[in-house]
């Protein structure tokens, strides 16, 4: 699925946001957004999936567009998307379990098929056999994981990553890219923020430079 | 029907995850039901007093001596169509001669040589109000019937029992409105707070592609759950307070409180509307 911004601007009722975005990133690309703290990539990030909507200019993923989107339709759109953010929000009164089932019951699945996918996902993502096990015992790694897992679980066309390294050491960051390359491979586009350039630097892709709301390279 | 005993089972589970915050609101429903229900029933057996009251209330309307019992008779059937009136009985010359004789042992008619006893009618007034007995247009209607000389009541003091009866009506209703609105603001900020501390849940909930409905509908139902073992709790306790209340009363006197159970059904639909405003008010904060 495509992602594509046209001359995007956002503005804050407090301050500056984005200003003039043009990025196109390619069905199946993989792509790293880099820059400091507060240069925007969360909002950049928040526009992708529609919690923003820009103040002038247009964002479309795939068939949606921030032009003529439904309110109602929003959620449809973030179905396709997988979203990992440095904070978790993994809850913390639900087990590993039944957080990663969480999007398949918003989807409505049946309790059978989730059971079954919840499993395979957990095993993809060396998380087997901590199903019981509540977030606040997971390490720093397996949280990003299981938010990881929560997200690929749906099957999503796109993944949305906000800074998923922040809270994690460098090894485990280091597996965490292979894995979100490893998913990329698979043909799902990956659209990745960090503000660690020597973690993304040394990989093959696409990086994108965001500084003060606007970008500088591509 | 999968998403649905999701949501169902949801709500329940919230019951529990979030025991402190639905005890304090479980507990303020408990309270406000209880103290609705106290009111309904106490209104409930004011009204029967009332009701009682007014079976006593009478207008004693006395004719010109000279109507003879046949006119009276015409009279009387006038007064009977008269709005507010449930009966009236007529009595004649002769009767009203055997009633002085019954009370003061005299016959007058034979010191007089004439029976000088005016035909007078009793009205009694219907009991079944909803509301205030208004006396006054009824005693009106039967002062502009012809040939009435003059008519005996208790208006003044009907009117004070009347008036204290309907500002103890508004009254009651003034605070069961008061207790709901309270309850309302109670139940509104319990579920604020539990989504306040949810916040990652709505968070969540959005990320993954939840609809507003699918995110609003385990606190509405928690709220309703809330209500209903609010009210559950509050029905034990109003019966047991009937039941307590009757066995003393039993021991000193034959009146019973009654009650028209059939109220706790009202009191559960109340409980439940109470929680959907609630929950739904606190709610909409969150999710525009």
């Amino acid at each position: 699925m495509m992602i594509q911004l046209e001359n995007v601007s956002y503005s804050y009722r407090k301050g500056f946001g984005l200003a003039n975005i043009d990025l196109t990133i390619n069905d199946g690309e993989f792509v790293f957004l880099i820059g400091p703290t507060g240069s925007g990539k969360t909002t950049l990030l928040n526009l992708m999936y529609m919690d923003l909507l820009p103040d002038s200019g247009r964002v479309s993923i795939g068939k949606y567009n921030s032009d003529s989107i439904k309110k109602r339709k929003i959620p449809t759109l973030r179905r396709t998307i997988g979203i990992i953010s440095q904070k978790y929000h993994l809850l913390n009164d639900r087990n590993l379990f039944e957080n990663v089932a969480l999007p398949l019951h918003v989807i409505g699945h049946n309790q059978n098929d989730i059971a079954g996918a919840v499993e395979e996902i957990l095993e993809e993502v060396g998380l087997s056999g901590l199903e019981d096990h509540y977030p606040q015992e997971l390490s720093g790694g397996e949280q990003q994981r299981a938010c990881l897992a929560r997200a690929l679980i749906k099957d999503p066309d796109i993944i949305l990553a906000d800074e998923p390294t922040g809270n994690m050491d460098p090894v485990s960051s280091f597996d965490l890219i292979k894995l979100l390359e490893e998913i990329n491979s698979e043909g799902t586009t990956v659209f990745m923020a960090s503000h660690n350039y020597s973690l993304i630097k040394s990989r093959n892709h696409r990086i994108v430079e965001i500084h003060n709301g606007k970008l500088r390279s591509q | 029907m999968d998403k649905f005993l999701f949501l169902l089972s949801e709500g329940f589970k919230n019951l529990w995850r979030h025991k402190l915050t639905v005890f304090t609101a479980v507990f303020s429903v408990f309270l406000s039901l209880s103290t609705i229900g106290v009111l309904f029933i106490a209104e409930q057996n004011t009204h029967k007093l009332i009701e009682y009251m007014r079976t006593k209330y009478k207008i004693e309307v006395f004719f010109d001596g000279s109507v003879s019992n046949e006119q009276a008779s015409q009279h009387v059937q006038e007064i009977s169509k008269i709005p507010g009136v449930y009966s009236t009985t007529l009595i004649t010359k002769e009767e009203a001669l055997k009633i002085y004789k019954s009370q003061f042992g005299d016959d007058i008619s034979q010191f007089l040589d004439y029976n000088p006893l005016p035909v007078s009618c009793v009205v009694n007034i219907k009991r079944k109000y909803s509301g205030y007995l208004h006396m006054a247009p009824i005693i009106e209607r039967i002062k502009g019937i012809d040939d009435v000389d003059m008519i005996k009541h208790q208006s003044r003091l009907i009117s004070r029992i009347e008036k204290f009866y309907e500002k103890g009506l508004l009254g009651l209703s003034g605070i069961a409105f008061a207790i709901i609105l309270v309850t309302v603001m109670i139940i509104s900020n319990t579920i604020k707070l539990t989504i306040y501390s949810n916040k990652d849940l709505l968070m969540a909930l959005k990320m993954i592609g939840a609809t507003n409905t699918f995110i609003r509908m385990p606190f509405i139902l928690e709220g309703i759950f809330q209500a209903v073992l609010g009210a559950i709790l509050a029905s034990a306790m109003l019966y047991g307070i009937v039941y307590g209340a009757n066995e003393m009363l039993n021991q000193i006197t034959t009146y019973t409180i009654n009650v028209d159970w059939m109220f706790l059904s009202w009191l559960f639909l109340i409980a439940v509307v109470i929680s959907l405003f609630g929950s739904s008010r606190a709610i909409s904060r969150f999710i525009k």
